[in-house]
């Protein structure tokens, strides 16, 4: 490109921005480079996160996972081989300090711990950071646990049965850094402590790890060594299977937010089409005029080609800085997943907002660039545009720019032509339900005041125009009425069906001798003590003399039930609130084997009635025929069992016990804990109250990149809004010129954009509405009635929104005096 | 002759039919000549002028501008020629909005790569009398003023030919007689072959030659 073509380009761009001539265009990709770049950055920090912090995500190069303690003998083969070794036993249970209680996940670890990555503390002492485990007697916390209890280092904590001197705070924890479920405490104490609390008992949910490093061959060895001997209770992780959880979370969140930056992109390149379009067409004069006096059609393409270059460089750098802004923003609101001290942005994300704004311009701009070419010098002589010939290059460009965008976006191509044909796909039905609006519009006789009328007609009158910022607004609208209103709407739908009664704590790893103590702490405050149900982990491990396996299984969840161990309980009665699909219930005193299985898992497991089961209890193993299936209601907040047994048969075993309450008064958990260090209690309002925070800081998240895609569909309204001015302003003057009234002309501009935004919130609400019932019904089973008030809603909101938006924009038209428009035109 | 043109003819396609909108035109310009082209509107005259200048194909006949034969060049090849030996005037006086007074008359000297633009231009401007007006956009300035800085922009990269369409047709008579002196004096100075489009026979008389177009006819009259 020629330094001449450069320079007229940038002054071009510098004279036109100033003009206003190019602020709607800057402005689409603007917001589309922000959504890009923000999501861009955000990935890009959190995969790196993810690849630095892989290794250390283990704490170790390899690690058993099971539900026992590690045998000597893999230990002493660890020795053998030359590789380091840690231990760590993990499991939920009650901390009591400072005479409250607060559930939280214990982690006992052995000294050497942790072998591979950091830990990072704040100590008396100061900040401190290495391979440090805590000393016995001693406990380390992290800042949720001493906020909640309102600790300071050198307190005394409590652990079942032995008492712990708090000496640090944890602000790095290698293996712990990231667990989604973390609104739940942590605490990290010496693995010698561990028998001395009492907190590992029958039937408690512990998971053991014994972790290993060394040379990659002598792990390679040791995996060898040990993997035939897993039994299924057990399993390896590596590197690569490191925390799968948090990968496919955080992967469906950079999806999830993907898709939302592309709607923004989407209705961005719109606004850039509509711009574009208006730009050209107002500039062909100048085009023609340059081409009379000698540049050739290249040199012209080249002289407004630099311009839009310009212009993406300039919308790509300062989109890039808000975009950067935004996604500090969204990291803010994942920290707690994500830790603090993210690696800084890779220069591949630095660069994908100004190349984005390039794809975008080169997608939309570049077609009619090159028609420019082809206007002759001679049109300098006429007074209207010549027409250009209408080519598919302009769309299929677009199609590919948008594609590629998508593609880089979402990281995988098939995916992202899904994504993107199911974003058309709704923009175009939404487009659709818009037309057919709009044409009833034309063809209802509307009565009452001019402005109304003439109002509804300019707005049938451009019906394309009209649903395009129809459909481009609606959609974002949408998005956003769903998640505000919608959302709490559900949260309100759940917390009215639950019984003003109904229990708000879980009670478990109660042993059976406690139940009198139990029973004593209700005494004292006057209630009944609820009854606790034994409960023990048990394997699946025959249905009719064939062996189960997960493999055998299409479906995850069934996968997961027979790869895993459940809840098995036994009974002398029915469990109260459980209805029957099959069989009948035995007698109290039975002694005969018998399973009663839920019909929820004997659907997903193929279990029939008369099918024989054998189930593994500890190593021993219970085979009876299936006599009932049962109905459970599973929001009732009471215990329920897939498998329950008869008393008079099973009831030997030993069991932990659970139960749940409503709790009398506020500290009565605390006094229960107090009384029975050992039992846990999950007080079900704090975790919903946590629950709720968190789904708020994902929603807000999520909000943020909606409000880019508002803004994006405000901006395709603003173009459409330019791309009609002239028009509008000709109208003007002939309705003035004919003696109509200043307010009269404002009456019917004001009136088209109410009719416009009420009909984009009307939609947007009717969709929200849709989307909430649906949701109510197909994911959550609630009984949601449709909120009646939200089309009135999102009516008020949209016509809100199109009139603020549309209004300075318009405003001017009516201040022009009409001479000057006729003289004008 | 700096401009020569044989058997021009032009027809045009219009709903089926073909009408002819330029007969048989035959006309020359000698370097520093001034010439008029007469006739009522639709008569033909801007074809004529668009054919003249290179701006549109004839669809029979020959050009020859500068010695160069207009149909043996392209599209571009044509651009160039215009560049570096013709100047326009027009009547709606076709100004760049998005740039200054003299960044107008600036523009065909950058195009030709004139490292001296702004001080030639600058000159200029102050020689059609807008020398305080140099940073107004056309939108700032009056109508006569407009077609003064367009003269500016054609004078200021000295053409040997200036095409003149209809110079004064949006000016009111008074601006359109001080703008016509200044076309005349400028002419004179650089010593310019002048094409002038006109429908105004007083102005046209000014001329050495006139040419009349009478339903695509074009004929020269008795000065």
């Amino acid at each position: 490109m020629s330094r001449l073509s450069l320079q007229m380009g940038w002054r071009l761009l510098r004279r036109e921005l100033r003009a206003g001539e190019l602020t709607v265009l800057l402005l689409a990709l603007l917001v589309a480079v922000t959504a890009m770049s923000s999501v861009a950055f955000f990935s890009d920090r959190i995969e790196q996160a993810l690849t630095r912090q892989a290794s250390q995500l283990l704490a170790a190069d390899l690690v058993s996972n099971g539900n026992r303690p590690p045998p000597d003998a893999w230990r002493q083969q660890a020795a053998q081989r030359g590789l380091l070794q840690a231990e760590a036993a993990t499991f939920p249970s009650m901390v009591f300090a400072r005479e409250q209680a607060v559930l939280a996940t214990l982690k006992a670890v052995s000294s050497g711990y942790p072998l591979r990555g950091e830990v990072q503390l704040r100590t008396q002492q100061g900040l401190q950071a290495g391979r440090l485990a805590p000393a016995p007697g001693e406990l380390w916390a992290d800042t949720r646990l001493l906020q909640k209890l309102g600790l300071r280092l050198g307190d005394s904590v409590r652990l079942g049965n032995v008492s712990l001197r708090l000496s640090a705070e944890v602000l790095r924890e290698p293996d712990g850094a990231m667990d989604l479920y973390n609104f739940i405490p942590r605490v990290l104490f010496n693995h010698a402590d561990l028998a001395a609390t009492g907190l590992v008992q029958d039937g408690s949910r512990v998971r053991y790890r014994l972790m290993v490093a060394g040379d990659a061959a002598s792990v390679a060895g040791y995996r060898q060594w040990l993997a035939p001997q897993l039994d299924r209770r057990t399993r390896l992780e590596d590197v690569e299977e490191a925390r799968p959880e948090v990968k496919s979370a955080l992967e469906r969140a950079r999806r999830f937010l993907g898709l939302t930056a592309l709607l923004s992109v989407l209705l961005s390149a719109a606004a850039v089409a509509l711009a574009v379009r208006r730009y050209l067409a107002r500039h062909w004069q100048s085009v023609a005029v340059m081409r009379a006096l000698g540049q050739t059609g290249s040199e012209v393409a080249l002289v407004w080609g630099s311009l839009f270059l310009w212009l993406a460089l300039v919308g790509g750098v300062l989109g890039t800085v808000a975009g950067y802004g935004v996604q500090a923003g969204l990291l803010l609101l994942a920290q707690q997943w994500l830790g603090a001290g993210l690696p800084a942005p890779a220069l591949t994300a630095w660069l994908s907002g100004p190349l984005s704004a390039l794809i975008l311009l080169a997608g939309f701009a570049l077609p009619p660039l090159l028609a420019l070419r082809r206007i002759p010098a001679v049109a300098v002589l006429r007074a209207d545009m010549p027409t250009s010939s209408r080519s598919l290059l302009a769309p299929l460009l677009a199609i590919v720019a948008l594609l590629g965008l998508a593609a880089w976006q979402v990281g995988d191509s098939t995916l992202a032509l899904w994504l993107l044909g199911g974003l058309v796909g709704f923009l175009l039905a939404v487009g659709l339900l818009a037309w057919g609006v709009v044409r009833l519009l034309r063809r209802v006789p509307l009565s009452g005041a001019v402005g109304w009328r003439h109002g509804a007609a300019n707005l049938a009158r451009r019906p394309w125009l009209a649903v395009i910022q129809i459909a481009a607004l609606s959609v974002s609208l949408m998005a956003l009425l769903t998640l505000t209103v919608v959302r709490d709407d559900l949260i309100g739908a759940w917390q009215k069906s639950l019984p003003a009664d109904a229990p708000d704590s879980f009670l478990i790893n109660l042993q059976a001798p406690q139940q009198a103590t139990l029973d004593a702490l209700f005494a004292k405050v006057g209630r009944s003590a609820p009854q606790a149900a034994p409960m023990t982990r048990a394997r699946l491990l025959m249905i009719n003399e064939r062996e189960v396996k997960g493999s055998d299984y299409q479906d995850e969840r069934a996968q997961r039930l027979a790869e895993r161990e459940f809840n098995l309980s036994w009974r002398a009665a029915p469990p109260p609130g459980n209805g029957f699909a099959a069989g009948r219930w035995w007698p109290a005193d039975s002694t005969q084997p018998a399973f009663s299985v839920e019909q929820g898992l004997a659907e997903t497991l193929g279990i029939r009635m008369g099918d024989v089961l054998v189930f593994d209890i500890a190593g021993k193993r219970w085979q009876a025929p299936v006599t009932s299936l049962r109905k459970v209601a599973w929001d009732s907040f009471q215990p329920n069992f897939f498998v329950i047994a008869p008393a008079g048969w099973m009831g030997g075993e030993s069991a932990s016990y659970i139960t749940s309450y409503r709790a009398p008064d506020r500290d009565f958990n605390n006094r229960l804990v107090a009384a029975l260090p050992n039992v846990t209690v999950i007080d079900i309002s704090v975790i919903v109250r946590e629950v709720k925070a968190v789904i708020g800081r994902l929603a807000l998240a999520v909000e943020t990149m909606f409000s880019l895609a508002l803004a994006a569909g405000v901006l395709v309204l603003w173009a459409a809004l330019a791309a009609t001015r002239d028009e509008r302003q000709f109208d003007v003057a002939l309705l003035r010129a004919l003696g109509a009234s200043r307010q009269q002309v404002r009456a019917v501009i004001l009136a088209e954009l109410a009719w416009l935004g009420g009909l984009t919130g009307l939609l947007a609400g009717i969709g929200a509405m849709a989307i909430g019932s649906l949701v109510a019904v197909q994911l959550f089973n609630l009984p949601l009635a449709p909120n009646l008030w939200l089309p009135l809603l999102g009516a008020l909101c949209g016509g809100a929104v199109v009139g603020l938006a549309g209004w300075p924009l318009l405003r001017k038209i009516t201040r022009t005096p009409p001479t000057d428009i006729l003289r004008n035109s | 002759m700096i401009l020569r043109a044989e058997a021009l003819a032009r027809q045009v396609d219009y709903h089926g039919q073909t009408l002819t909108i330029l007969h048989q035109a035959s006309f020359s310009v000698a370097a520093g000549e001034s010439v008029a082209i007469v006739g009522a509107s639709g008569s033909g005259k801007s074809t004529l002028l668009a054919i003249l200048a290179g701006l549109d194909p004839a669809s029979s006949g020959e050009v020859w501008l500068a010695g160069q034969a207009l149909s043996a060049l392209d599209e571009d090849q044509r651009a160039l020629l215009r560049r570096d030996k013709v100047g326009f005037v027009f009547q709606n006086f076709q100004l760049m909005p998005q740039f200054t007074a003299l960044e107008n008359v600036m523009l065909p000297l950058e195009l030709a790569g004139r490292g001296d633009a702004r001080a030639a231009a600058s000159a200029m401007l102050q020689r059609v009398g807008l020398g305080h007006r140099l940073d107004h956009y056309p939108r700032h300035l009056s109508g006569g003023e407009q077609q003064r800085v367009a003269l500016a922009r054609a004078f200021v990269v000295r053409p040997t030919l200036l095409f003149a369409d209809e110079p004064t047709g949006n000016l009111d008579p008074a601006t359109g007689r001080q703008v016509i002196e200044l076309l005349f004096q400028l002419n004179a100075e650089a010593g310019t072959a002048l094409v002038l489009v006109t429908h105004d026979t007083a102005l046209a008389s000014r001329c050495a030659a006139v040419y009349r177009l009478n339903d695509g006819r074009l004929q020269r009259e008795a000065t």
